[in-house]
């Protein structure tokens, strides 16, 4: 009698966990997403017609890792291929009639006379928009886990959420090839497109009021994604500082490819990476300074902090320049120049979570 | 197996001809699809005002797979104050899993109240019942896993694609082993 209580208990024991953790699963993996598995979506198959998939960059960015390492620190993510559904038909509203909160976070494009805001609270649950710019044919993406916004031209193909993730990062497959594309890298680790660099824009992370404030004109992508979605809810928890979740947590989900404990793993840097290297600056420093000086190989760098958007911007600058942060404006050898508008060539300016980018540039450089 | 599983029926069937058992069912197979549905984000507060959404061609979506065991919303019906994800087959995993629990509840129910004789102690009834409450009421959302920190959840994930068949796997073996040694005497139906 004694042992069958026993054993008894111990079955409770598991069944509850098991059980409790069942329904507590749900709630993450929907977030999480990924899972190595071949979706059912027909969106999912590649096709002849997109031929070639997504066109190749002039300068493909730095890669610290062979292809083969990236590949076996793929891991999946909790969700099927297309599990989470890319938004392949975007709709979008004018901002008059757009219902948000002047402090929600949106991604902003400015890309030829197309200037649109993708509200994040709709991005987390799609990952991925496929949609068209200025007559270009892009992807703007998202990745919850690594806070990190990247814009891609796709060609005639579209990107797809593959369910698998590499150093807690979305990795995006292409519907041609099925290709696999780990967001931040922009570089393809696996499939007939291995090595193979995408074209990017910038995207900038901020929020509805200051966006709105800067291009009042900007249209906001529409909750008429195609899906039913709760876009109220963020399976991650709040980007507020108050409220308790993955954002807000030095724990990650998933072991990074690499560690660094110079920041906390949630403190978001901005980073630059080019094809000789990458280097960070924490977005404090940079609010606090509004210019820090860098170096990649032999480039010299500026990061610009633009306090109307609260974002980073990053320039090319050259050795004998002279930039200052000023009041309102940045000064260059004198001259004042709004920080978004500095006479040099841009460079993409990527926020990210620390862990994120240390563990994908383990040798990058840190002003913190 | 065969034997057993008609034993366990009958242990069912006769808790719930006790009032009690039928409460405890009622209990499991209302409340847990309400804590299954809110768990995996179906089932939410914070809806404004009124509105239904049918997406297209809802009949080939509800098939599309989200993950393991869990498929596409066909609908989302806002009803301030709740937002309510219609995920058809969601649903039907939702009510198998509330039918066991109910089931389990029931039986732990019963056995507990009754005097102990003849085959299972009252504990036995009670160890019995846990399964069933913390199923529906220890489940706390992805809090749960971020607690359990760096690498384990990965690994867990990988796992976790298979907790909803285990879980209707464990509760089923749960009845199958109170029925085992409960006795006609331990569940009366005089509740």
């Amino acid at each position: 009698m004694k042992s069958r209580h026993t054993r008894r208990g111990a079955l409770a024991l598991g069944v509850g966990v098991v059980g409790a953790l069942a329904g507590c699963l749900g709630g993450t993996s929907g977030s999480a997403g990924s899972s190595e598995s071949t979706g059912s979506s027909p969106a999912s198959s590649p096709t002849a017609s997109d031929a070639d998939g997504p066109p190749a960059a002039d300068h493909a960015p730095y890669v610290a890792y062979e292809a083969s390492r990236l590949r076996n620190a793929t891991v999946s993510g909790g969700v099927t291929k297309d599990g989470i559904p890319s938004i392949d038909e975007p709709s979008f509203l004018d901002a008059s009639v757009a219902a948000l909160d002047d402090g929600e976070i949106v991604f902003g494009v400015v890309r030829g006379d197309d200037v649109r805001a993708y509200p994040q609270r709709i991005l987390v649950h799609h990952e991925i928009v496929n949609d068209r710019l200025d007559g270009v044919s892009v992807s703007v993406t998202y990745c919850p886990l690594t806070g990190t916004v990247l814009g891609f031209e796709r060609g005639e193909t579209t990107f797809g959420v593959s369910g698998t993730l590499v150093n807690s990062n979305l990795v995006m497959y292409d519907r041609a090839t099925d290709s696999r594309w780990p967001q931040v890298l922009a570089t393809a680790v696996e499939g007939p497109l291995e090595g193979r660099a995408l074209r990017e824009f910038e995207v900038v992370w901020t929020t509805w009021g200051r966006w709105r404030r800067r291009y009042p004109d900007t249209a906001v992508l529409s909750e008429d994604t195609g899906y039913a979605r709760n876009y109220g809810i963020d399976p991650y928890g709040s980007y507020a500082p108050t409220v308790r979740g993955y954002y807000n947590r030095e724990s990650t989900m998933f072991d990074p490819l690499a560690t660094d404990d110079r920041l906390g793993t949630k403190t978001v840097v901005v980073g630059v990476r080019t094809d000789a290297g990458a280097t960070a600056v924490s977005m404090d420093r940079l609010r606090t300074r509004g210019v820090v000086d860098a170096t990649i190989g032999d480039d010299r760098l500026a990061f610009v902090h633009d306090p109307v958007l609260d974002a980073g911007h990053a320039y090319r600058v050259p050795a004998d320049a002279t930039v200052e942060s000023a009041t309102d404006a940045v000064r260059v050898d004198g001259e004042r120049y709004a920080p978004d508008a500095l006479p040099f060539e841009r460079r993409h300016a990527i926020e990210a979570m620390w862990f994120a980018w240390a563990g994908f540039y383990p040798e990058t450089t840190l002003h913190a | 197996m065969r034997k057993r599983l008609r034993r366990a029926a009958w242990t069912v069937r006769a808790a719930l001809r006790r009032r009690d058992g039928r409460a405890a069912f009622l209990l499991g197979v209302l409340g847990y699809p309400l804590l299954y549905l809110g768990t995996i984000g179906h089932l939410a507060v914070g809806g404004r005002g009124w509105s239904v959404l049918v997406v297209d061609d809802p009949v080939a979506r509800a098939f599309r797979q989200t993950r393991p065991f869990s498929f596409e919303p066909v609908a989302r019906v806002v009803a301030e104050p709740l937002v309510v994800l219609l995920s058809p087959l969601d649903v039907a995993v939702a009510l198998v899993l509330a039918a066991l629990v109910g089931a389990n509840l029931a039986v732990a129910v019963a056995v507990w109240r009754s005097p102990a004789a003849c085959g299972v102690e009252s504990s036995a009834g009670l160890l019995a019942g846990v399964p069933a409450l913390l199923t529906g009421a220890t489940c706390c959302g992805p809090a749960v896993l971020f607690a359990l920190g760096v690498g384990a959840t990965g690994t867990l994930l990988t796992v976790f694609g298979y907790a909803t068949p285990l879980t209707a796997l464990l509760l089923l073996g749960g009845l199958l082993l109170v029925a085992r040694s409960a006795d006609t005497n331990a569940v009366r139906t005089d509740g």
